[in-house]
C-alpha cells in the first residue's frame, strides 16, 4: 500500500513538474530571413530578449530573399521573414506554408553621390528619380540577386517600360545589399538600398530620395507547414510570430535605430 | 708563367686546399694526380674562377681564351653540332669550325643527335670538341676520360697532345690513372688532402716518387 | 530529372549569358597566366641558378607570397584600387583589368617559386659547363630555359589552373558584374546564393571539365619527361 502511494506521489510530481515549467517540446526555431533584414541589426536586438521571454532559442540564417525562401522548400527552415510579397504568395499557393504574416514595413531609399548629377533630389517618386538617372546618362548599380530589393527596384524600372539589363550604365552586382552600397560608392553611382542597411553602412554616399508610395516595403513572417517535413518546428513558428506581433515586440521594433540614427528603421503595421 | 700564391680554401676547420706556390711554365702539359678528395677538382676550379678561394692570386692567367671542362660536362638537349657552336661565341665560320672539332674527337657521327641522349664518354668528347674548337692558351679539363670506353679515351689523349703542340696550348688536367699521366703529361704534380705533396717531370715521379704517400698511391699500379 | 535536363540545355544550348561568362574567364584567366608567367619565369631562373647573398631570406619570402590567401591578395590590391586609395584615379576597380592585376599577385610568386625550384636541380651544372666556354650570362639563362622547357609548360599550365578556380580575390576586385567581370567561379558562388542550382551546376561541370582538362595534360608532359 505504502508503496503505491509513494508511486502515485512520485507520479503526480513529475507530471506537474514537466506541466510548470512548460518547456517546449523542440526549444530551437530555425528562423531564415533576408541579408538585408540581418545586416541591419534588427535581429540580434530582438533575439536575446525573445530567448528570454520565451525560452526558445533562436537560429538565425540569412540569405538572399531567394535562398531565403527556398529553405523553407528544403526542410531547413522553421519560419521566414522576408518582404518579397508574390514570393511570399507563391511559396504558399505551393502548400509550404498556411498564412503570411506582414507585421512591418520600411522605406527604400535613392542614394547616390553627393553631387547628385542627375537631380535625384528633385524627384517625386522613384520612378522620376530613375527616369532622371537614365536621361542623365549616370551610372546605376544593381542588386540583381533576385532579392526582395531587387524585386522591389525591377517593378520601378518596368513601370518606366525601360529593361536596363545589359546597358552599358547599368551595374548588376549580384550580391548584397551592403555589397551593393560599397560598389556604389567606389563608382560613385546610384543605388536603390533599404533604409536601415544603408544607414549601418559606412559610404559616401547621400540619401537623395525617400518615403515615396513606389518604394514602400513591407516585411512579412510565414510559419511552414510541418506537413512536408517531420521535424519542422509549426509549435516554435507561431510562437515566435506571435511574439513578434505582441506589444512588447511592437515597441521594441519602433524605438529601434532611434538612439543610432536619430530615426525609426522599421515601422509597424499597425501604426 | 702562370703563379699561384697562397691559395687557401677552408670548409668548416678542415683544409680543402693549401698551396704556397704553384708556377706553371707556358705551353707544358701538367697532370694533377691523387686520392679523390685530394683537391685536384678544387685547383682546377679556382683557377678556371667557379670557385673563389679564401686567400691568394693567380698570376699570369690569359685573359681569355681559357677552357674548361667539369666532371660530367652538360649537353644540352638541342643538337651536339650546336653544342659546340656556342663555344665559338658568335664567330661567322662557327659551323665549319664546330663540325672540324668534332671531327678530330670522333663525333662527327653525332652532329645531329641531341646531346642529351649521348653517352658519358660521348658527352666528355663533345665536350673537348667545344675546347678544341678555336686556339686557347690554357686548358683545364677534369678528369676528362673518365666516362670513356678504350677508344674514346685514345681520341681525347692523342687530340689534347694534337692540340698541345698545334697551338702551344698549357694544359692542366686531372686524373686518377698513373698510365695516362706518364702518356700525356710533361710534369705531374701530386697532391694530398688539399697540400702539394711532390712535382717534378712525370717519367720521374710516376716511376720513383719520393715521397711515402705517392709511393703508396703508386705501388698498386705495376709498370 | 528535370534539373538534369535543365542542365543540359543550359550546357549545350544557346545560353549566351552562360558563354560570356565562360569567355571572361578564358580571357581574364589568359592574362594573368601571361603576365605572371613573362615576371616569374625570367625572376626563377635568375634565382635558381644564382647563389648571392640573401638568397635564404628571399626563398623565405617567396614560400611566404606563395602561400598567401586569395582573400588578402584580394583585400590589398582593393585597398590599392579603391577611390581612396593611391591608384584610385585609374579607376580599375570592377574591371577585368582590376581582377588580372589581383591573380598576378597571387600566381607570380607560385611561378617564380616553382620554376627557381625546375632550375636549381640543373643550373648548378650548366653554370660550371658555361663558365668553362665563357658563355654570356644571357645565353646561359636562355638554353637553361631552354632545357627545362617542358616542364616549364605544365608550370605554366599549374598557373592557369589557379587562374580559373580562383573566386576570393576576384570577387572582391572585379564586383562579379553581370556582363562586365562575372566569371565561372563568382557566378557559381552568386547563383548557389540564390537558390538557382541548375545554372551553378552547369557552371561547375564546365569548370570541372577544363580543370580535368589541365591536369591531364599536365600528367600527360611529366610522364613524357620521365622515358
Amino acid at each position: 500500500m505504502k508503496k503505491f502511494v509513494l508511486f502515485i506521489v512520485l507520479g503526480v510530481m513529475v507530471i506537474s513538474f514537466t506541466a510548470c515549467t512548460k518547456a517546449p517540446t523542440n526549444p530551437v526555431i530555425r528562423l531564415s530571413t533576408t541579408t538585408s533584414v540581418n545586416d541591419s541589426g534588427l535581429m540580434s536586438y530582438l533575439q536575446p530578449v525573445f530567448e528570454k521571454d520565451t525560452g526558445y532559442t533562436l537560429e538565425i540564417t540569412s540569405a538572399g530573399t531567394g535562398a531565403a525562401i527556398e529553405k523553407g522548400r528544403t526542410g531547413d527552415a522553421d519560419v521566414l521573414l522576408v518582404h518579397a510579397k508574390a514570393s511570399e504568395e507563391e511559396f504558399i499557393g505551393e502548400g509550404y506554408g498556411e498564412e503570411r504574416v506582414p507585421f512591418m514595413f520600411n522605406f527604400f531609399v535613392v542614394v547616390g553621390p553627393e553631387s547628385d548629377p542627375a537631380g535625384v533630389k528633385n524627384a517625386a517618386t522613384a520612378a522620376d528619380a530613375f527616369k532622371a538617372i537614365v536621361d542623365a546618362g549616370q551610372a546605376f548599380v544593381s542588386r540583381g540577386d533576385d532579392s526582395g530589393t531587387n524585386k522591389a527596384e525591377l517593378k520601378i524600372w518596368k513601370a518606366l517600360e525601360i529593361d536596363p539589363v545589359g546597358q552599358e550604365w547599368y551595374i548588376s552586382a549580384g550580391d548584397t545589399m551592403g555589397k551593393t552600397l560599397t560598389m556604389a560608392d567606389e563608382l560613385q553611382a546610384y543605388t536603390f538600398s533599404d533604409k536601415a542597411t544603408y544607414l549601418a553602412h559606412d559610404n559616401d554616399l547621400a540619401l537623395l530620395l525617400e518615403e515615396t508610395d513606389d518604394m514602400k516595403n513591407t516585411y512579412a513572417m510565414i510559419a511552414i507547414t510541418s506537413a512536408r517535413w517531420e521535424d519542422t518546428n509549426y509549435e516554435g513558428a507561431l510562437a515566435f510570430i506571435k511574439w513578434m506581433t505582441s506589444n512588447k515586440a511592437s515597441k521594441m521594433i519602433a524605438e529601434f535605430g532611434v538612439d543610432k540614427y536619430g530615426e525609426q528603421l522599421f515601422f509597424n503595421l499597425d501604426q | 708563367m702562370i703563379t699561384l700564391k697562397n691559395i687557401l680554401l677552408k670548409y668548416a676547420q678542415r683544409v680543402i686546399l693549401d698551396i704556397p706556390e704553384l708556377s706553371l711554365i707556358e705551353g707544358r702539359r701538367y697532370c694533377l694526380i691523387g686520392e679523390n678528395g685530394s683537391g685536384k677538382t678544387t685547383l682546377l676550379r679556382i683557377t678556371a674562377g667557379t670557385l673563389k678561394p679564401d686567400t691568394g692570386t693567380i698570376q699570369g692567367l690569359p685573359t681569355e681564351q681559357v677552357g674548361y671542362m667539369p666532371q660530367a660536362p652538360y649537353a644540352f638537349s638541342f643538337s651536339v653540332k650546336k653544342n659546340v657552336e656556342i663555344a665559338l661565341d658568335d664567330d661567322p665560320n662557327c659551323e665549319a669550325l664546330a663540325l672540324a672539332a668534332l671531327s678530330k674527337v670522333g663525333m662527327i657521327s653525332f652532329a645531329q643527335s641531341r646531346g642529351n641522349k649521348l653517352s658519358g664518354g660521348e658527352a666528355q668528347r663533345m665536350a673537348l670538341a667545344r675546347l678544341i674548337a678555336k686556339p686557347r692558351k690554357l686548358l683545364l679539363l677534369d678528369e676528362p676520360t673518365s666516362s670513356t670506353d678504350i677508344r674514346g679515351m685514345d681520341l681525347i689523349e692523342s687530340t689534347l697532345l694534337d692540340y698541345n703542340q698545334a697551338c702551344g696550348c698549357t694544359l692542366i688536367f686531372s686524373t686518377h690513372s698513373p698510365a695516362q699521366a706518364l702518356r700525356l703529361a710533361e710534369e705531374v704534380v701530386f697532391l694530398d688532402q688539399g697540400r702539394i705533396i711532390e712535382r717534378g717531370p712525370a717519367t720521374q715521379v710516376l716511376i720513383d716518387p719520393q715521397s711515402e704517400i705517392a709511393r703508396k698511391f703508386l705501388r698498386h699500379w705495376q709498370m | 530529372m528535370e534539373t538534369i535536363r535543365q542542365i543540359f540545355d543550359l550546357l549545350f544550348g544557346v545560353n549566351p549569358e552562360l558563354r560570356q561568362i565562360i569567355w571572361v574567364t578564358l580571357r581574364m584567366s589568359f592574362f594573368s597566366t601571361l603576365i605572371s608567367s613573362v615576371i616569374g619565369i625570367p625572376l626563377g631562373v635568375l634565382i635558381g641558378s644564382n647563389q648571392f647573398k640573401g638568397k635564404r631570406l628571399l626563398n623565405r619570402i617567396l614560400s611566404t607570397l606563395m602561400g598567401l590567401p586569395p582573400v588578402v591578395a584580394g583585400l590589398i590590391v582593393f585597398l590599392f584600387l579603391s577611390r581612396s586609395g593611391p591608384l584610385g584615379t585609374l579607376k580599375l576597380l570592377y574591371s577585368v583589368t582590376a581582377m588580372v592585376i589581383a591573380q598576378v599577385v597571387l600566381i607570380t610568386p607560385i611561378m617564380t617559386g616553382l620554376t627557381a625550384n625546375l632550375i636549381s636541380i640543373k643550373a648548378p651544372l650548366i653554370r660550371e659547363t658555361a663558365a668553362g666556354i665563357a658563355l654570356t650570362p644571357l645565353k646561359r639563362m636562355l638554353f637553361t630555359i631552354y632545357e627545362v622547357r617542358v616542364q616549364l609548360i605544365s608550370t605554366i599550365l599549374v598557373g592557369f589552373g589557379r587562374a580559373i578556380a580562383e573566386v576570393g580575390a576576384v570577387q572582391m576586385v572585379g564586383g562579379n558584374v553581370q556582363f562586365k567581370t562575372r566569371v565561372m567561379t563568382t557566378a557559381i558562388m552568386m547563383q548557389t546564393n540564390m537558390g538557382h542550382f541548375e545554372f551553378a551546376i552547369a557552371l561547375g561541370i564546365v569548370l570541372l571539365l577544363i580543370a580535368f582538362l589541365i591536369n591531364s595534360l599536365v600528367n600527360r608532359i611529366q610522364d613524357r619527361q620521365i622515358t
